[in-house]
């Protein structure tokens, strides 16, 4: 895999930081959270393995507001 | 005002502890920089990618700056649509279903403030996102590519700003008269298609149709003038939303005086 470069990692680098931000938030949210619309640990699971869409369908569809 | 700004002061403070403030500018900021990024490696990406023939010689055209920015503002189409109809379509409709709506409105708080208190702060959360997002697909494209002039930014961030703020403000219209939250985000989605649909279909008849913005901000950066009605659409969309706000104030204090 040596076509990918230095400068490409510095361009890429930011992106996975911003993934990995994400999904640091919402497992400290599921954690904290008393309740959660379905198990807890499905949706570790969805946020760890689905790549952004992990986190936004949690956020949207797995928080319990009241 | 005072009133209208405590209001407001909740609605953000509860935006801030259910992350939104967190997630939703993340979200714009990947959805924006990986066009520009995936552009400029597509050679590399479909090298390491393998399945060329031998000997196989592809000549990618480099495309233009402003092109590579164009097409990371179209991500908003689709994907920025989408988000912030979810983010929007329990605003109100939750805190009904909850009762949270009437404990707040038997204090003296007027419906406007309590509607316009909530379309303004997801306006506030959806233009920071944005902004900062297209921020960073600027720089990205000007980093890899060549850098497009800030006006033609700040023009672009600004037209297509409206189209954003007028699919805001029908999510929060449907809010004041459907109770339940995915029945608006199904209509609100559904009608956004169809118009851009009929929109695309009849551009010549429809050209001031707000659904033409996101073309329009195409045509715009690639050659870096105003298209013809450009502006007329940007004119009617303001004026939609100020006539759908007025709409959505009306039509929930007659809903919840009904009550």
């Amino acid at each position: 895999m040596d076509v990918i470069s230095n400068t490409m990692w510095l361009m890429i680098i930011p992106l996975i930081l911003i993934q990995l931000i994400l999904m640091v938030v919402s497992i400290f949210d599921i954690v904290r959270n008393e309740q959660t619309n379905g198990p807890k640990w499905v949706w570790v699971l969805v946020v760890i393995f689905i790549n952004l869409i992990g986190p936004i369908l949690y956020f949207i569809l797995g928080r319990r507001n009241d | 005002m005072s009133q209208w700004l405590i209001l407001l002061q909740k609605e953000l403070l509860e935006n801030v502890r259910n992350f939104k403030w967190i997630w939703v500018p993340l979200v714009f900021i990947i959805l924006a920089i990986q066009q520009p990024i995936t552009m400029y490696y597509m050679p590399q990406i479909l090298e390491s990618v393998g399945g060329l023939p031998e000997g196989a010689v592809f000549d990618f055209p480099v495309p233009s700056a402003e092109e590579v920015l164009a097409t990371s503002l179209t991500q908003y189409n689709s994907l920025g649509v989408l988000i912030i109809v979810l983010i929007t379509m329990g605003v109100i409709a939750a805190e009904r279903k909850s009762g949270v709506a009437a404990m707040i409105l038997v204090k003296p708080v007027s419906y406007t403030s309590f509607v316009t208190s909530k379309w303004f702060s997801v306006l506030l959360l959806v233009w920071a996102s944005y902004f900062i997002g297209y921020l960073g697909a600027w720089y990205y494209t000007g980093v890899l590519f060549e850098f497009v002039s800030f006006s033609i930014f700040m023009q672009s961030f600004l037209m297509y700003g409206v189209w954003l703020t007028f699919v805001l403000t029908f999510t929060v219209f449907l809010n004041t008269f459907l109770k339940s939250s995915g029945l608006i985000a199904f209509i609100s989605l559904g009608s956004i298609i169809i118009m851009s649909l009929i929109s695309s279909i009849l551009s010549n008849a429809l050209s001031w149709s707000p659904a033409l913005l996101g073309g329009y901000v195409t045509e715009f950066i690639m050659f870096a003038q105003m298209p013809d009605g450009a502006v007329i659409s940007m004119v009617v969309s303001i004026a939609v939303i100020g006539i759908m706000l007025l709409l959505s104030v009306l039509l929930f204090r007659k809903n919840e005086l009904a009550e």
